[in-house]
C-alpha cells in the first residue's frame, strides 16, 4: 500500500543526525554505504564504467562541499526518511512504502516497474534509478544491520554511522526525547532541510559552530623580524640581514 | 527534467485522441454529428489509435514493463494509477459507442448514454494525466495551477483540431468544428502564454542556505561536486537548456502549434479546401504540441539539483 500508515502511538522513528560541524567531507559514510549495500537488502548496488573517466553508478549517499563567508561545510546527503514522503504517495503499484513500525521508508523491488515517478517525487535527490534491473533503488537505513541478530549488538548500526571517522554521524530513535539522537538534536537546535516543502524529514542536520578562536594570520617563513622576537634578537637580525 | 520521448508521445496523443472523443461525446449529445454510421466508428477508432498509441508508448518509459500491470493498484493514492485506472475504463463505452452508433444510429438514447460515458472518461483520464504532473511539489514549473487546466485545454484544442481534419476528408465542410477547433485554438494560446509569463516570475522553491539548513553564515556557495561526472540525478532532474533555446522553441511551438492550426481550422470552417486545411491544421498542432511539451519537460526545474548548484 503506498497511502502512508498509520504510526502506532509509541512507535519508534528510526533516522540519522548528521553533525555538520564536525563532518570532514572524507566521503568515508558513501564508501561504506556502497561496500554494504551492494551485498545487502537491494544488492547488487550498479557501477557503470568504474574505471573509466565517467564513471557512473547507484550510490545512496552524496558528500557535498560548500563554502560560506564564515567556513565550509561539508554535506552528506541521503534518504531523510520523511513523515509525509511523497516519493511513497506517488506509487502507483505499492513498490513504495514506510514502514508503520520504525518508519523506515523502502522499495520493493519485486513489485517496482520502473516508471521513476518516486525520484520526481523527492526533493532532495534520494533515490537512485538501477539501470541493470529497471528498479528504484534508495537507503534502506541499513535494515539488514540494524536488526541482524547475525552481528554483535554494537554493530547494529547504519554502515555510513559505524565508519564515520570524526563521529559526525548518529543514530536512533527520533520519536523517543530521552533517546541519544533527540538530546543531541535538542542541544545542539538539530534542523530539517527543505522544511519549508512540508515532508516533514526524520532525519536531522546539526548545524555548524561559529569559529571560536581566532586562527593566528599567516606568518613568513624567513625574512622579515616577527613580532614575538625580543629586541637583541631582532637586531642581530636586523644586522645579519644587511 | 529530462523530456523522455515516451513520456511526450504518451501525453500528446492520448491528449489528443482523449480531445477527439470529447467533442464526439458533444457534438452527439447535441445531434450535430453526420448521422453516416461509419463516420462513428471511423471517428471513435482513430481517438481510441491515438489514445491506445501514446499508452503503449508510455510502457517504454519502464524499466520493468512486463510488470505494468501492477500499476492498477494504488489508484487510493497515486495519479498515475488512477490514470491506468481510468484509461483502461475509458476503452469499453468508447467502444460501446462506436457499436450503438453503427448499430442503433448516433441519436438513439443508448448511444447517447454511451456518448456521455465515453466523453466523461476521455476527460477523467486527461485529468489524471494532468495532475501527475500538478502533483509534483518539487517541480515549481508543474506544481501550480496551470497545469490542470492547461492540460484539458490543450488536449479539447488538439481533439477539435483532430476532428475538423476527419470531418474535413470526410464530407468537405466543417462549419462547427472548424469553429471549435478555432475557438479551443486561441483559448490555447492565451493559457500557454498566460503559463509562461507565470514560471518566468516564480521564484526558486529554496536556496541552498534551506536545503542544508545552513542558515547562521549568510549565502551558501557550492565548492566541491561530490563526483566529478552526471549521475541518474543530475540526468533526469538536472536537465538544463539555454535560456536562448528556450525562446526560440516558445515560438516555433506557438506558432507551428497553436497560431497555424487555428488560422487553418478557420479556413476549413469558411470553406477553403477542407479536406486538405483540416488535417494540415492536425499535423501542425500534434508536431507543435510535441514541441510544447519538450519544454514543459525541459523547461521545468527540479528542487534536488539546487544541491548540485544547477538553476532550479
Amino acid at each position: 500500500m503506498t497511502s502512508l500508515p498509520q504510526r502506532e502511538p509509541g512507535a519508534k522513528k528510526l533516522g540519522l543526525v548528521i553533525d555538520l560541524d564536525t563532518c570532514v567531507g572524507c566521503h568515508a559514510c558513501a564508501v561504506n554505504c556502497k561496500e554494504w549495500n551492494t551485498g545487502g537488502h537491494y544488492a547488487p548496488l550498479p557501477d557503470h564504467n568504474p574505471y573509466q573517466d565517467q564513471p557512473d553508478g547507484v550510490w545512496f549517499n552524496r558528500i557535498h562541499s560548500y563554502e560560506t563567508e564564515e567556513r565550509t561545510v561539508n554535506f552528506p546527503r541521503s534518504c531523510l526518511h520523511c513523515e509525509t514522503p511523497q516519493c511513497v504517495t506517488v506509487c502507483p503499484t505499492g513498490a513504495s512504502y514506510k514502514r508503520a513500525e520504525d518508519g523506515i521508508v523502502l522499495v520493493n523491488t519485486d513489485l517496482c516497474i520502473g516508471c521513476k515517478l518516486c525520484s520526481w517525487a523527492c526533493p532532495y535527490g534520494a533515490r537512485e534509478f538501477d539501470e541493470d534491473n529497471g528498479v528504484m533503488k534508495k537507503c534502506t537505513l541499513c535494515i539488514d544491520r540494524i536488526y541482524n541478530e547475525s552481528l554483535p549488538e554494537a554493530e547494529r548500526e547504519p554502515a555510513c554511522v559505524a565508519t564515520c571517522p570524526s563521529r559526525a554521524r548518529h543514530f536512533g530513535d527520533l520519536a523517543d526525547p530521552e533517546s541519544k539522537v533527540s538530546k543531541l538534536v535538542a542541544e545542539r537546535g538539530g534542523a530539517d532541510l527543505m522544511p519549508e516543502l512540508g515532508y516533514g524529514p526524520v532525519n536531522k542536520y546539526l548545524p555548524p559552530r561559529k569559529r571560536k578562536i581566532a586562527a593566528p594570520p599567516l606568518q613568513s617563513a624567513c625574512g622579515e623580524a616577527k613580532p614575538g622576537m625580543n629586541r637583541l634578537l631582532a637586531l642581530v637580525d636586523k644586522v645579519l640581514s644587511r | 527534467m529530462k523530456p523522455a520521448s515516451s513520456v511526450l508521445l504518451l501525453t500528446t496523443l492520448t491528449g489528443a485522441g482523449y480531445g477527439l472523443l470529447v467533442w464526439l461525446g458533444i457534438l452527439d449529445l447535441a445531434g450535430a454529428v453526420p448521422h453516416a454510421p461509419a463516420f462513428g466508428i471511423v471517428a471513435i477508432l482513430i481517438g481510441l489509435a491515438f489514445a491506445g498509441g501514446g499508452l503503449i508508448a508510455s510502457m517504454a518509459h519502464l524499466g520493468r514493463p512486463e510488470r505494468a500491470w501492477r500499476a492498477f493498484s494504488q489508484w487510493r493514492s497515486s495519479w498515475l494509477s488512477r490514470e491506468g485506472v481510468a484509461s483502461t475504463l475509458s476503452f469499453p463505452p468508447a467502444l460501446g459507442f462506436a457499436a450503438l452508433w453503427f448499430f442503433e444510429g448516433a441519436t438513439a438514447p443508448a448511444t447517447r448514454i454511451l456518448a456521455a460515458l465515453s466523453l466523461v472518461m476521455a476527460l477523467v483520464t486527461v485529468g489524471c494525466t494532468a495532475m501527475i504532473y500538478a502533483s509534483l511539489i518539487p517541480i515549481r514549473q508543474w506544481h501550480n495551477r496551470h497545469t490542470l487546466p492547461d492540460y484539458l485545454i490543450f488536449s479539447l484544442f488538439s481533439g477539435a483540431v483532430l476532428l475538423t481534419a476527419i470531418m474535413g476528408v470526410w464530407q468537405g465542410h466543417v462549419i462547427l468544428p472548424g469553429s471549435i477547433a478555432a475557438a479551443s485554438g486561441l483559448a490555447a494560446i492565451a493559457a500557454k502564454s498566460a503559463y509562461w509569463r507565470f514560471i518566468d516570475r516564480q521564484k526558486p522553491l529554496a536556496t541552498l542556505a534551506s536545503a542544508t539548513s545552513v542558515r547562521q553564515f549568510g549565502a551558501v556557495r557550492p565548492l566541491d561536486q561530490p563526483h566529478f561526472s552526471e549521475n541518474y540525478i543530475l540526468r533526469e532532474m538536472g536537465f538544463t537548456i539555454a535560456r536562448k533555446h528556450a525562446e526560440k522553441l516558445r515560438r516555433i511551438a506557438l506558432a507551428a502549434g497553436f497560431i497555424a492550426p487555428t488560422i487553418l481550422a478557420l479556413v476549413a470552417t469558411l470553406g477553403l479546401a477542407a479536406w486538405l486545411s483540416g488535417p494540415l491544421a492536425a499535423l501542425l498542432a500534434l508536431a507543435g504540441l510535441f514541441i510544447e511539451r519538450w519544454l514543459f519537460f525541459a523547461e521545468a526545474t527540479h528542487v534536488s539539483a539546487i544541491y548540485y548548484g544547477r538553476p532550479v
